[in-house]
């Protein structure tokens, strides 16, 4: 999927980063522990996550992941989002709980990374 | 749908099955943080999670959540297991991520 | 630069530029109250389609060469500009992307721009196709400069050095239980390692191993110290800390096994898996505690086609 199917999909706001609707997502990820986010997470997938603290932001710096969605409304701080912009991370938000987030992905055709 | 469809559908691993199986699940919550269970599940659903820790089957207990999911291959411990059977919360594992599974389990439930 | 990345750089710089970066500041205007016969010499010199018509600073209009061409068929050089200028002038703000000028440029089909000041509305410069093109050039070939710059540095860093044996180091101080700044020492690590040139592949994996020791030191002490030591064969990073100490160490390795207070759980972290995190990334592990007196955790990757085993030669 790129990145507009997925804002348009899940009805994202984008609160950080670039946007270059065309930019392609291999893969989603659905996870609140950042451990493991680093050790099963591919580069090129978008992370969903329902923690918002800027470790996320952390983790997919050094994980190589660029795109990040905070599930269930929640609205990364000014810090966070400062921080994301130095590291060329856009962030998204939606109100979907993560299981309708991942749910409507999986099914528009985005598959998870063991597959 | 009921519970047991759902375990057979996944191919989930069942690890505790003195509740329920016959529920019928309308819904999921997915999370791996448990304040946010407490705060935000719904009676009834299905949890899916990557935490192995025992005080997940006292949140699913609280919230007369209907089972728990352990994704990624995640091995329940042994103490989260003999809680899961005395509280009679059904515990299953899956190899699958959480992206794959929630996918999966949105799919057979249908939109909700 | 491949094509296909320089094209998706370009979609970037141009919500990244601002108008103001690329617009001329140097502009020529002229007076509402100037005769039309007096923009010939300013129209057929400079050779400009259209002057921007100032009054103070504020922008009143735009004269065109159109206009002064149908003013001249029409015998009457001698109105006022301000009498032949259009007043419904399309704007840019000097604050906006270059996206927008790109949009007004494409849908009006006009050769420039008027930029005013968002603050106070004066103008502050004209903006046109050619300035967008030439500062997106600009913006690519220092970017691409500075590319070659981080390569001749890969390439020759150690080659230059002369030296029976060579050892770079890093030293990171991490504050314990300070979770906001927890990662600013494996992010820094991270960027000096790619500018060093070496390989993505192992900088991930230092990445990680050092992100999750810098997180235990953070979560379950009061501070401690990062040490990375780069030579040419591998990349060693030490982190030591004056903690509680691992009562079990073989149990902390164990997969899931924690000790982390809820709080640290709803952070995030906690889960158990940092440990066999650092393990997989490694190609050698040593982890060694005194309880009461501290932790100390070594690991180390090989830099030159080593392969990645997975045994460790933790205790």
């Amino acid at each position: 999927m790129t990145l507009g199917e997925i804002i348009k999909t899940l009805d994202c706001r984008v609160v950080a980063g670039n946007t270059n609707l065309d930019a392609k997502v291999r893969t989603g990820c659905g996870c609140d522990l950042m451990s493991d986010v680093l050790a099963f997470i591919k580069p090129g997938a978008i992370l969903l996550t329902g923690l918002n603290n800027p470790q996320v932001v952390r983790t997919a710096e050094i994980a190589e992941i660029r795109i990040v969605c905070f599930v269930r409304g929640k609205q990364p701080s000014q810090e966070l989002i400062t921080l994301a912009r130095e590291s060329g991370i856009t962030l998204l938000t939606t109100s979907l709980p993560m299981f309708e987030a991942c749910g409507k992905l999986y099914m528009n055709g985005l598959s998870g990374y063991d597959e | 749908m009921t519970l047991a469809t759902i375990i057979e559908n996944l191919g989930l691993e069942v690890k505790s099955a003195s509740g329920d199986l016959t529920h019928e699940i309308t819904g999921a919550y997915v999370s791996d943080l448990l304040s946010d269970v407490m705060a935000n599940s719904k009676e009834g659903q299905l949890w899916v999670t990557l935490q192995v820790h025992p005080n997940i089957v006292a949140v699913a207990t609280l919230k007369d959540l209907a089972g728990i999911i352990l994704v990624n291959g995640r091995e329940a411990e042994k103490e989260t297991i003999e809680r899961a059977e005395e509280e009679k919360i059904p515990l299953m594992t899956t190899r699958l991520a959480t992206f794959q599974l929630a996918g999966k389990l949105y799919g057979l439930l249908g939109e909700c | 630069m491949d094509a296909e990345k320089a094209i998706t750089k370009v979609q970037e710089l141009v919500y990244e530029i601002k108008v103001n970066q690329v617009m001329v500041t140097d502009v020529i205007t002229v007076s509402p109250h100037n005769l039309m016969s007096e923009l010939r010499v300013l129209l057929h010199d400079k050779r400009i389609s259209g002057v921007p018509v100032v009054e103070g600073t504020t922008l009143v209009g735009l004269v065109s060469i159109e206009d002064f061409v149908k003013c001249l068929s029409e015998g009457k050089m001698n109105n006022l500009v301000r009498d032949r200028m259009s007043r419904d002038v399309i704007t840019l703000y000097d604050d906006e992307p270059l996206v927008r000028a790109v949009q007004e440029f494409d849908r009006r089909g006009y050769g420039r721009f008027p930029v005013i000041s968002r603050e106070n509305g004066a103008l502050v410069g004209v903006i046109t196709k050619g300035d967008i093109i030439r500062g997106l050039l600009k913006r690519i070939e220092i970017d691409y400069h500075e590319e070659e710059i981080h390569r001749y540095r890969a390439s020759y860093f150690f080659e230059d050095i002369i030296a029976d044996k060579t050892t770079l180091i890093f030293q990171y101080k991490v504050t314990g239980k300070d979770f906001s700044r927890a990662g600013r020492t494996s992010s820094g690590l991270k960027k000096t390692l790619r500018r060093m040139g070496i390989p993505p592949k192992i900088i991930r994996r230092i990445a990680i191993a050092t992100y999750e020791a810098e997180m235990n030191i953070v979560v379950f002490t009061d501070g401690g110290e990062i040490t990375a030591q780069v030579t040419p064969r591998e990349i060693r990073v030490e982190a030591v800390d004056s903690g509680p100490g691992i009562p079990d160490i073989k149990k902390a390795m164990e997969p899931g096994f924690s000790t982390a207070p809820d709080w640290v759980r709803d952070l995030g972290f906690g889960a158990g898996m940092g440990l066999t995190n650092i393990r997989k990334c490694a190609d050698t592990m040593h982890l060694e505690s005194t309880v009461g007196k501290g932790t100390r955790l070594e690991i180390a990757v090989q830099l030159n086609g080593a392969v990645k085993h997975d045994s460790g030669d933790h205790h």
